[in-house]
């Protein structure tokens, strides 16, 4: 059985997927350990999980996005997470990297796309490696000045971290296995896609969820229901848009909507809106008949499984993107986050259930989700490398 | 009115028609205001803009090729006024 080592960046999104393909390959006897910072991901691993901390001394950078990330919005939110974030990140982590698969000695390494360190080291040491790709606006060509920004970020990267080796375009898409948890139903043929070799899994399911109190005799069967949610990131980002959709929700008394925002929201909701600060969000996708969200690949994914039309308030990073998608796959509808009005919402929310087409698109999508094989499949793909003849063996001296 | 004044008031009001919707049509667009923070346009939209002035003065503009050329900070900080300087710059010569 193979030793494998993932890494991904202390972002919670990032971390699920990579959990539940690591316990489809515990599952199948391989040896998984973690190099990430224990301080922000450490309590979600599993407790016997073996973990190599990349969070060194407590007065060390603790590699936080920060509070001038959660202002930032569209395309500067980009420019921000790679410049700022995602560079520095690497750049920084490169050495104890290269020294923990050194110490640990993986026959295979599982890299998130936005921790390009680890691909670097998988490189330096001729390790077989795959990428997860936790949103699929990540392999996309955008415009020719965003994508050879993006390879010029790259680029000074491998010329400090990797300086006798050939720089490649995308150093952090492996060479042998590009793990998307996406499906190409969803993806469209809006943008054309960055060479690499694919493989669409769908999302994983459910996993590292902890268990939250919900007061379900609050919906009511005779009414149609709404989940409204700007994900964890931008929950409390400003108070705006949650008002504008407490004022619109007050003109539609015949529905019922969840909203999942800050407590103080609570005071102005009129009586069909109950404000929770967290919500266990599959199980209320279950009861639901619609969502309003930012786009965030994990929501978007979720809402489509349980065959739920959108929609879709894009705010920053790829939520643009997957936005796009939603609404090109004919499952969604477009409102502007910080400009829609409580008319404009309003008239949206009722388009939104009043169009058949928007649902029977979004069970479409959802059908293909499901049949996609998600965890278990990525565990596969990453069980064939290992099993993979004539790599380039690493030396560990 | 100058030529540049003509076009950027052409370029507002291709902006509001391309965006349709009610809170555009009061927002207070000037030569200052930025596609990105400002009016919360994505590229995707963008292009539409561009394909409505282009309809409208026709072949000599390459907008999309235009903003090839400039820098990731320049196009998210890129404002209307920029983009009918641009606008009003080529076609100078069809006027």
């Amino acid at each position: 059985m193979a030793r494998i080592l993932i890494t991904v960046p202390p972002l919670t999104g990032h971390l699920n997927p990579a959990l539940a393909v690591a316990d489809e390959l515990e599952r199948r006897g391989h040896v998984v350990a973690w190099a990430l910072h224990r301080r922000q991901l450490g309590d979600k691993l599993p407790p016997r999980a073996r973990v190599y901390p990349l969070d060194g001394e407590a007065d060390a950078n603790d590699d936080d996005l920060g509070a001038v990330s959660a202002r930032v919005r569209g395309l500067e939110s980009v420019r921000l997470f790679f410049e700022d974030y995602t560079i520095p990140l690497a750049a920084r982590l490169f050495a104890p990297l290269d020294a923990i698969a050194r110490s640990f000695q993986p026959d295979v390494m599982v890299v998130d796309h936005q921790m390009p360190a680890g691909a670097l080291v998988a490189r330096k040491l001729g390790l077989p490696w795959a990428t997860l790709v936790t949103t699929s606006a990540s392999i996309l060509k955008m415009s020719p000045a965003f994508d050879d920004w993006v390879a010029a970020q790259y680029h000074s990267l491998q010329c400090r971290c990797l300086p006798e080796t050939p720089p490649v375009e995308r150093p952090d898409f492996s060479p042998h296995k590009v793990i998307v948890f996406s499906i190409e139903a969803l993806l469209g043929d809006a943008h054309a896609r960055i060479a690499a070799p694919y493989a669409f899994v769908g999302p994983t399911r459910g996993e590292g969820r902890r268990r939250v109190e919900f007061p379900w005799d609050w919906l009511r069967e005779d009414r149609r229901r709404l989940l409204i949610t700007l994900g964890t990131v931008s929950r409390d980002r400003d108070t705006r848009f949650f008002e504008v959709m407490c004022a619109a929700l007050a003109g539609l008394p015949q529905l019922q909507a969840v909203m999942v925002a800050p407590p103080s929201l609570a005071a102005q909701a009129p009586d069909n809106v109950l404000v929770r600060d967290y919500v266990p969000q599959t199980e209320l996708l279950a009861r639901v008949d619609g969502v309003i969200c930012h786009a965030g690949h994990n929501t978007v994914c979720e809402a489509l499984l349980q065959g739920l039309p959108l929609v879709v308030a894009p705010i920053r990073d790829d939520q643009p993107v997957i936005a796009h998608q939603v609404i090109a796959a004919g499952a969604g509808l477009f409102m502007r986050h910080g400009k829609v009005t409580p008319a404009a919402a309003r008239a949206t929310i009722e388009k939104l259930l009043a169009t058949p087409s928007l649902a029977e698109q979004a069970r479409r999508i959802g059908a293909a989700l499901r049949a996609a094989p998600g965890a278990a499949g990525a565990a596969a793909h990453i069980a064939a490398l290992t099993a993979a003849p004539a790599r380039k063996a690493a030396s560990w001296n | 009115m100058s030529r540049y004044d003509d076009t950027l008031e052409l370029v507002i009001a291709k902006i509001r028609s391309t965006i349709n919707e009610d809170w555009i049509a009061l927002y207070d667009i000037d030569a200052e205001t930025r596609f990105n923070d400002d009016l919360e346009i994505e590229s995707i939209e963008f292009v539409k803009i561009a394909e409505a002035i282009q309809a409208h003065y026709g072949a000599q503009l390459d907008i999309v090729g235009w903003l090839s050329g400039r820098s990731i900070q320049e196009l998210i900080g890129l404002s209307v006024g920029e983009l009918a300087a641009y606008v009003a710059e080529a076609t100078a010569g069809a006027a």
